[in-house]
C-alpha cells in the first residue's frame, strides 16, 4: 500500500503565501490537513494563525505554585527535622524560608514552561513527517496532507495561481 | 538599517561559523593558556591550603568574593536587555539579545565557580545541596549562602533555557546548510524543528513567559548576593541600601560588558551592518542612566554614614576617602562616573568607540567597587587592635586573570558554533517593519480615496 | 536548670602577661604558625591580649584586655554558617563542629570580636612538640574554622565526673586553661544560671561591662575595667 502523499507549494514572500492559503480555504480543504512551515514567525499574517489559544501562562503559574510549595516544604521540614539553635533565631525562620520558597517558585514556573513547550510542540522529533530544507532558504511552505486523488490537480493549480515558485508532491516520513 | 534580504542576513550571520583563522587560533591559545594556568593555581591551592592566597585575619574574603560578586553582577546584562526590552517591544533589541544572553550564561557560570574556589574544604561543597545525609543534617536555610545557592541555580537554569530555546530555529538553519557530521550534530540540537505556526507560537509564548519570570529572578539574585554582606554586623556592611545598590550596580556593569562585547564582535566578526551606531547610542544612554544611578546610591550611602558619624563606620569611611584605600576609591569614582559621564552625555562623543571606552572604564570601576565594599570594611572592624590589611598573591591574581580569559574564550568558541545574532528574530523584525510600512501606505492610500 | 557558662575578667588585675595565651595553645592543640605566617596575621591565638596605649611618652598608660570567644547568646556567627558548624548549645556555648565546617569563613567575617581563626595550612608540630598534644581535643585540618570553646572538654569532663559521683558541680570546680593559668586570678569562670556563683556576682557588680554591647550580640563575658574605660576607642 503506497504511503499517502502530500502536495505543497513553496512561496517566496508572505503575501503570496497568504494568497495560497486563501486559495486552499476557498477550495474547502479541511484546515486539519493544511500544513505550513516557515523559517521565521509571520505572526501578522493569517496563514500563521493556526494555533489555538494556549494555556501555557496558566500552566507556568501552576508550575510556580508547585515549585513554591516544594520550597516551603523543603524549608519547613528540614529546619524542624534536626532543630538547631543559631543566633537566637527561631527553629523555623520565616524570612529566610520565604526567600527559598520564592526562588523555587520561579524555578518551577520556568521549568514548567520549558517542559510544556517541548511536550505541546512534540519536540524533540528528529524524524518529522514532512520537511523541506528549502524552508531554511526563506521559502514558505503551504501544503495539503493526504489530498484526495480528485483534488490533487486543483490544489496544484490554486497554489501555482497564488504564486508558488515550486510545487512538490512527495510521500511523508513514517 | 537598510532592509536586507533574508538570504543576505543568513549568509552574513552564518559566515563566522565557518573557518578558523590563524589569528583566532592564536588568540584562543593565549586565552586558553591563561585559563590552564588559573586551573593549576587552583589545584595548587587545594593541595597546599588557602594559605597560598593573601587572605588573613581579619580579611577572610578578598579577591575570590570580589570576583564572585563581579561576575554575578555582570550577568545582569542579558536579563535587562533581553527580557525588559522584549517586554517593552523595543525593536532595536533584536540583534543584541543573543549577545547579551550569552554574557549572562557565561558570567553566571564563571561567578558560580567562586563559592567553590574560595572554600577551605572545596571537596565538601556538595553539603550546600539539600539531600538526606546519613548524619540527618540539612543545610542551614538561615544562611545567606544557602539563599545564594538557590538563587544562583534558579537564575542559571532560567538563563540557560532563555538562551537555548530561541537558538533551536537557528540550529535548524545551520543544519539545513551543512553536510555530514556537522549536519548530524546540529540536527540533534535542532530537535527536529520544522517551523510550523504552532511551534513558532508556542516558542514565542514560552519566551514571553520566561522574560516575565527572569526579571524578578535577576533582581532577587543580586539582592541575595548583597545580603551575604548586609546580614553581618560589619561596619559599612550592615546597611539596608545594599540590595538596591547591588542590583543597580549589576545592571550597570552588565550593560557595560554588553557594549564592550558588541564592539568587539562588530570588529572581529564584521557585523558592521547589523550592530549599528544606533544600538550603541541607545545602550550608551542606558549606561549613562545607570552611571547616574550608581553615583546616587554611593552618594546616599556615604552621606548617611558621614552624617551619622558612628566611630567604627567612620574608620572605614575615612580609609577609603583619605587613607590607604583612597587611590583605589578615587580611581573607581573616575572609572564609574567622571570618565563615562561626559562621554555618554555628549551626543558627539556617544559613538561606538566612545561608548566602548566608557564601558571599559566602567568594568574596571565596578570590579574595584566590589573590592572596596569587601576589603576595607573587613580590615577595619570594631576592635582597633584587630585591624588588618590584605594583599593578593599570585594565586588569586592568576585565578582572576583566568576568569576574564575564560569569559573571552567561551565567547569566542560560542560565536564559532552558534550565530551570535539571532537570525530568525532579525528576519522577523525586518518583515514586521515592512509589513507595518505597507499597512501605513495602504491606509493612507485608502484614506486618500 | 541547665548550666549557662560565662566568664568575668577583672581588667584591674590583668597584667598582660599572656600566660593565658600560652596555656590555651597547650590545652587546645593550637599550632604555632611560624614567624612569617604570624607576620601575615595568620596566628591562631584563641585568646589574645589586646594592648592599647594612651598618652604620649613618658606619660603612657597601657591597658590590656584579653579577648576570646564571647559565646554570644545572639551570636552573628551562628545563623550564617551554611552547614550548622557554628551553633548554640543548650548550655549557652557557641559550639564549633569541625567536621561540619567547609571553610566559607562567613562566621569569621560576621564575628565583631574577630575571635574566629582559620586553618590556612595544615597545622604542624615539630618533633617532639607532637608528644605534648592533648588527647581530649581534636586536631583541626586545613580549611576549618576554630575558636575558643571555654575548654568544653574540661566542662564535659567536670560534668561527667560530678554525675558519676552523683553530686552537683561546685562553683570554680571547672576551670578553662586560661583561668587556671592566670597568675593574678583576673579571670573567673562559672555558671551564670547559679546566682550564688562568683561569675554571677561579678556580672551584676557595679563595674560590670560587656564588650561591644551596642552591637547586640549579648556576650557572656563580663569585663570589669579599672575605671569607666571601654577600651575600643576608634578615631
Amino acid at each position: 500500500m503506497p504511503s499517502p502523499p502530500v502536495i505543497y507549494g513553496l512561496f517566496v514572500d508572505p503575501e503570496s503565501a497568504e494568497r495560497g492559503m486563501n486559495a486552499l480555504h476557498r477550495a474547502e480543504i479541511s484546515p486539519k490537513k493544511i500544513v505550513v512551515m516557515s523559517a521565521e514567525p509571520f505572526d501578522d499574517y493569517s496563514f500563521s494563525k493556526m494555533d489555538h489559544e494556549t494555556p501555557m501562562p496558566w500552566i507556568a503559574a501552576a508550575g510556580g505554585l508547585v515549585g513554591g510549595m516544594c520550597g516551603f516544604l523543603l524549608a519547613r521540614l528540614t529546619q524542624v527535622a534536626y532543630p538547631i539553635v543559631t543566633g537566637g533565631m527561631p527553629i523555623f525562620a520565616a524570612w529566610p524560608s520565604g526567600i527559598v520558597t520564592y526562588e523555587l517558585t520561579m524555578l518551577g514556573a520556568v521549568l514548567t514552561t520549558v517542559v510544556t513547550l517541548l511536550i505541546t510542540t512534540k519536540l524533540p522529533n528528529w524524524k518529522p513527517k514532512l520537511y523541506d530544507p528549502e524552508v531554511s532558504n526563506g521559502r514558505i511552505l503551504i501544503g495539503v496532507l493526504d489530498p484526495t486523488d480528485a483534488s490533487r490537480a486543483e490544489i496544484e493549480n490554486r497554489l501555482r495561481g497564488a504564486g508558488a515558485v515550486k510545487i512538490k508532491a512527495t510521500s511523508v516520513h513514517r | 538599517m537598510a532592509t536586507k534580504s533574508a538570504e543576505q542576513i543568513t549568509v552574513d550571520l552564518l559566515r563566522p561559523l565557518s573557518g578558523l583563522s590563524g589569528r583566532y587560533l592564536l588568540a584562543a591559545t593565549f586565552f586558553g593558556g591563561v585559563v590552564v594556568a588559573a586551573l593549576c593555581a587552583f589545584f595548587y591551592q587545594v593541595y597546599a591550603g588557602l594559605g597560598v592566597s593573601g587572605l588573613r585575619t581579619p580579611v577572610f574574603w578578598g579577591f575570590y568574593i570580589t570576583n564572585f560578586v563581579f561576575w554575578i553582577g555582570l550577568s545582569h546584562a542579558g536579563t535587562l536587555i533581553s527580557a525588559i526590552l522584549r517586554l517593552a517591544n523595543a525593536t532595536w533589541r533584536r540583534p543584541v539579545t543573543r549577545c547579551a544572553e550569552v554574557i549572562t550564561v557565561f558570567a553566571l557560570s564563571i561567578g558560580a565557580t567562586f563559592p567553590i574556589i574560595h572554600l577551605g574544604r572545596p571537596w565538601l561543597a556538595f553539603w550546600l545541596f539539600p539531600y538526606p545525609s546519613e548524619r540527618g543534617l540539612w543545610p542551614n536555610i538561615r544562611s545567606p549562602l544557602l539563599w545564594d545557592f538557590f538563587a544562583i541555580n534558579t537564575y542559571l537554569m532560567s538563563s540557560v533555557t532563555f538562551l537555548l530555546l530561541p537558538m533551536v530555529p537557528d540550529f535548524a538553519l545551520v543544519r539545513d546548510r551543512s553536510e555530514g557530521l556537522k549536519k548530524r550534530i546540529y540536527g540533534v540540537v535542532a530537535l527536529g524543528w520544522t517551523g510550523t505556526p504552532k511551534q513558532w507560537h508556542r516558542l514565542e509564548t514560552a519566551m514571553h513567559i520566561m522574560a516575565i519570570a527572569v526579571i524578578p529572578v535577576a533582581v532577587s539574585v543580586h539582592s541575595i548576593v548583597s545580603w551575604d554582606f548586609a546580614m553581618a554586623p560589619v561596619p559599612m556592611w550592615h546597611s539596608t541600601i545594599f540590595a538596591p545598590y547591588f542590583v543597580a550596580g549589576a545592571i550597570f556593569s552588565g550593560i557595560a560588558a554588553l557594549i564592550l562585547a558588541m564592539a568587539l564582535l562588530r570588529k572581529f566578526l564584521h557585523l558592521e551592518e547589523y550592530l549599528l551606531p544606533i544600538h550603541f547610542e541607545n545602550l550608551g544612554k542606558l549606561l549613562l542612566v545607570m552611571s547616574l544611578l550608581w553615583f546616587y546610591f554611593v552618594f546616599a550611602e556615604r552621606l548617611t554614614s558621614w552624617y551619622g558619624n558612628e566611630s567604627s563606620e567612620m574608620a572605614v569611611f575615612w580609609t577609603t576617602q583619605h587613607g590607604s584605600y583612597s587611590p583605589l576609591f578615587w580611581t573607581m569614582v573616575a572609572c564609574n562616573f567622571l570618565i563615562p559621564f561626559p562621554i555618554l552625555a555628549i551626543k558627539k562623543l556617544r559613538t561606538i568607540t566612545g561608548t566602548a571606552i566608557a564601558s571599559f572604564t566602567v568594568v574596571i570601576g565596578m570590579w574595584l567597587e566590589r573590592f572596596l565594599i569587601i576589603v576595607p570594611s573587613l580590615s577595619h572592624k570594631y576592635l582597633t587592635y584587630s585591624w588588618g590589611t590584605y594583599r593578593p598573591t599570585w594565586v588569586e591574581i592568576t585565578i582572576t586573570a583566568g576568569t576574564f580569559c575564560a569569559m573571552v574564550l567561551l565567547y569566542m568558541i560560542f560565536s564559532k558554533i552558534v550565530p551570535i545574532i539571532s537570525i530568525w528574530e532579525l528576519k522577523a523584525g525586518q518583515h514586521v517593519k515592512t509589513h507595518a510600512v505597507r499597512l501605513v501606505v495602504r491606509s493612507s492610500e485608502s484614506g486618500a480615496d | 536548670m541547665a548550666h549557662q557558662w560565662g566568664m568575668a575578667i577583672d581588667l584591674d588585675r590583668c597584667t598582660g602577661c599572656e600566660a593565658c595565651v600560652v596555656a590555651c595553645h597547650a590545652e587546645n592543640n593550637i599550632s604555632t604558625v611560624g614567624e612569617q605566617q604570624a607576620a601575615h596575621s595568620r596566628a591562631k591565638h584563641w585568646i589574645r591580649v589586646e594592648r592599647y596605649y594612651e598618652g604620649e611618652f613618658p606619660d603612657v598608660t597601657v591597658k590590656f584586655r584579653p579577648v576570646f570567644c564571647q559565646q554570644c547568646d545572639a551570636a552573628p556567627c551562628e545563623p550564617v554558617c551554611p552547614t550548622y558548624a557554628s551553633y548554640h548549645t543548650s548550655e549557652g556555648l557557641n559550639g564549633q563542629v569541625y567536621n561540619r565546617c567547609i571553610g566559607t569563613r562567613y562566621c569569621a567575617n560576621a564575628c565583631p570580636y574577630v575571635v574566629r581563626y582559620f586553618n590556612f595550612f595544615n597545622p604542624v608540630w615539630e618533633k617532639p612538640l607532637n608528644l605534648q598534644l592533648n588527647p581530649d581535643v581534636s586536631v583541626r585540618e586545613v580549611g576549618v574554622m576554630e575558636k575558643c570553646t571555654f575548654c568544653v572538654q574540661r566542662i564535659k569532663a567536670g560534668e561527667i565526673a560530678a554525675e558519676a559521683e552523683k553530686r552537683n558541680l561546685k562553683d570554680g570546680e571547672i576551670q578553662p586553661a586560661c583561668v587556671q593559668s592566670c597568675p593574678t586570678r583576673a579571670m573567673v569562670f562559672g555558671d551564670l544560671s547559679d546566682p550564688e556563683s562568683e561569675v554571677s556576682r561579678l556580672a551584676h557588680s557595679g563595674r560590670a561591662t560587656k564588650l561591644l554591647e551596642e552591637v547586640g550580640t549579648r556576650p557572656k563575658v563580663t569585663y570589669l575595667p579599672r575605671d569607666s574605660w571601654h577600651g575600643n576607642e576608634i578615631g
